[in-house]
Formats: C-alpha cells, sequence, structure tokens
C-alpha cells in the first residue's frame, strides 16, 4: 500500500469511526448503528460481567445519556488492505452508567464493503 | 442429579494419567512442553517407585489447579523490578500459547485441535474469493476441516498487543495449501482475544485473503 492510498483509506476509517464517537459523545445509539456492519459482534466486560451482542452497546450508549466530555484518541490505525484495526483511547467517560472520569480502552476491527469501512467487532477494557 | 451424588463424584478416585503421552494430550500441548513445565514450573507429576525408566503418571485435578493456578499467578516468586513488563510477558507467553492452538488445527487441517482456543461465541469476518464471511465461528472450523492437511504453512506473529483484559494479534499466515486454501496461499489474520477466567480466548478473527 503506497502512502497515497494509506491516507485516502485511513481518512476514510476515520470518518466511519466518527459515528461511533459522536453516538458516545450524544448518548445516542442511532447516531452509530450505521457504522456497524449489520452482522457486527461485540464482546468485553462491563460492570465485572461479561456482555456480547451490539445491542447491549446501543442499549449501554442510550441508557448512559450524553457524555460531552469524553476525549477521543486515535491510538493506532492499522490498514491491511480490506480489514483494518482501530485502537481508541478514550478518557473522560461520564452518564448514568458511566460514572464519571472512567477511561475505555477500545479496540475495533473493520471490513472494507461495498458500502464503505464498517466496524464488523467491537471489543473493550473499562480500566478500572 | 441425586442428593449426595455431587460429594460422592469429589471423593471418588480419578484415572491417573498414565504417560507423557497422555498429560500432554489432556493439556492440549506437545510432550516437550509438558517436560518443560514439570521442570521449570512445578507441573504436578509423580513417578512410579523401582522403575528404571521414566515412568510418570498424574491426576487431573492435579493439572486442573496447577492450570488455574499458573494463569492466574507468576510462576515463579523471583523479583519483579520492573512488575508492568512482567506482567506483559506472563501474558505474551499465555496469548501466544493459545494461538498455537489455532496454528496446530490449521496445519493439521483439524477444527478439533483450534476450538479450545476460541471463546463459545466467537465470531469471523472477512472476504474469500469475492464472498462475505461475517458469523460464527463454525465457518472457520468448517473451512478448516474441508481444507484438510497444510504442512508448509509458515506462521509469523507480527503484532501481540495485550491492553489489560484484551488482546489483539495480527499473525500473517504464508504458505497455506489444501482443498479450500489452494497451492501457496497468504492470509492476514487479525485476532482479538479477550481474557476471562484466567485463560486468554480468541472472540474474533478478521481476515484477509490475498489473491495473487
Amino acid at each position: 500500500m503506497n502512502a497515497t492510498s494509506y491516507a485516502t483509506e485511513y481518512d476514510s476509517i476515520v470518518a466511519a469511526m466518527q459515528g461511533y464517537i459522536e453516538g458516545s459523545r450524544q448518548g445516542k445509539s442511532e447516531l452509530m448503528r450505521s457504522a456497524f456492519h449489520p452482522g457486527a459482534s461485540f464482546i468485553g466486560y462491563a460492570g465485572g460481567e461479561l456482555r456480547q451482542g451490539t445491542q447491549f452497546l446501543f442499549d449501554w450508549i442510550d441508557g448512559n445519556g450524553p457524555a460531552p466530555d469524553i476525549r477521543p484518541r486515535f491510538a493506532s490505525v492499522d490498514i491491511l488492505d480490506s480489514i483494518a484495526v482501530v485502537r481508541l483511547e478514550v478518557e473522560g467517560w461520564s452518564g448514568k452508567l458511566a460514572g464519571s472520569g472512567v477511561r475505555m480502552s477500545d479496540v475495533f476491527t473493520l471490513l472494507k464493503t461495498e458500502n464503505g469501512w464498517k466496524i464488523v467487532q467491537k471489543a473493550f477494557h473499562w480500566h478500572a | 442429579m441425586a442428593p449426595g451424588s455431587h460429594s460422592v463424584a469429589r471423593n471418588r478416585p480419578q484415572q491417573p494419567l498414565e504417560s507423557w503421552k497422555q498429560i500432554a494430550a489432556y493439556l492440549d500441548c506437545s510432550e516437550r512442553t509438558v517436560r518443560r513445565w514439570e521442570a521449570r514450573e512445578g507441573l504436578p507429576v509423580h513417578r512410579r517407585e523401582h522403575h528404571k525408566q521414566d515412568k510418570v503418571f498424574a491426576y487431573p485435578h492435579e493439572l486442573d489447579s496447577w492450570r488455574r493456578r499458573r494463569t492466574r499467578t507468576p510462576s515463579t516468586p523471583s523479583p519483579a523490578p520492573e512488575p508492568q513488563i512482567h506482567g506483559y510477558l506472563l501474558e505474551h507467553a499465555a496469548i501466544t500459547a493459545t494461538m498455537h492452538c489455532y496454528i496446530a488445527g490449521a496445519r493439521a487441517g483439524d477444527s478439533s485441535l483450534m476450538r479450545p482456543a476460541f471463546h463459545p461465541a466467537a465470531t469471523i469476518s472477512g472476504y474469500c474469493q469475492g464472498v462475505e464471511y461475517i458469523g460464527s465461528i463454525q465457518l472457520v472450523f468448517d473451512w478448516i476441516d474441508g481444507n484438510g492437511f497444510a504442512p508448509d504453512l509458515e506462521p509469523r506473529f507480527a503484532r501481540i498487543e495485550i491492553i489489560e483484559s484484551i488482546a489483539l494479534v495480527h499473525l500473517e499466515m504464508h504458505g497455506w495449501s489444501g482443498r479450500n486454501a489452494g497451492a501457496n496461499a497468504h492470509y492476514t489474520d487479525v485476532f482479538t482475544l479477550l481474557k476471562i477466567d484466567g485463560e486468554w480466548k480468541i472472540t474474533h478473527k478478521l481476515f484477509h485473503s490475498h489473491v495473487t
């Protein structure tokens, strides 16, 4: 992959991720749904319990409400032809379910589909 | 279950494993590895007295306890001036062991060898020859069994990234042959793993098939 095509794909991926970030910030899952592939999966420990399924994520986002102070950082964006891996470090989570001042490390895997880059899996670690 | 039968099951003497081969099969690894574990990490192996040869036996319940302790605590109480690096190396070893189950299954064309490496709800995503594969990890197991033996498979760990309870492994696979792979296929695999009950399990496989 040459430098130009990496930059183009990088920009597409970051744009695709904005739906997730904005949905998190506003506490509205409807803003992030289109960033996910319909068959996407989700797994991780929340509140000490193993949680699975994107519906759990969407319900959590809606239940948590706005998180206006989140500061997302793209820690890594690896692009390997039709697949990509994004590590997002997010500080400053707040809300009814998150609490306040919470940091999460998110790992997304994305697939380049005919409809653009779509998240096919999200894994996360909630830092205690 | 009848009342009292649980305590009866616990007190019933277990059938021991009677050779390095049986012990290795029970722990899902090589004989060389279990011998090393006995020598360096206190794997509970017993020996029969008055035998000139190396006649070993082990109890499954003792091996289970050792395995649980091993994945939760450092194996030796050595001084650790940099605990973060020490912790990374322990997790790196455990993750690599899980990934070798996957590689062994791929090489043998036998999904039963790789199944223990995966969480039961694991999923797969990727395109293979223009077909989108998104769904249950059973798709991988069926492909592996259908593909058969891949003796020339060359795996390379491009990255192992560990973030507390989650991990990412980027594995480059060259020389993959078989009924489904073809003659000399190259795959880029990215695995997400989760540490569940002290064990690293693959929760997702994302792949890119390099078409020549």
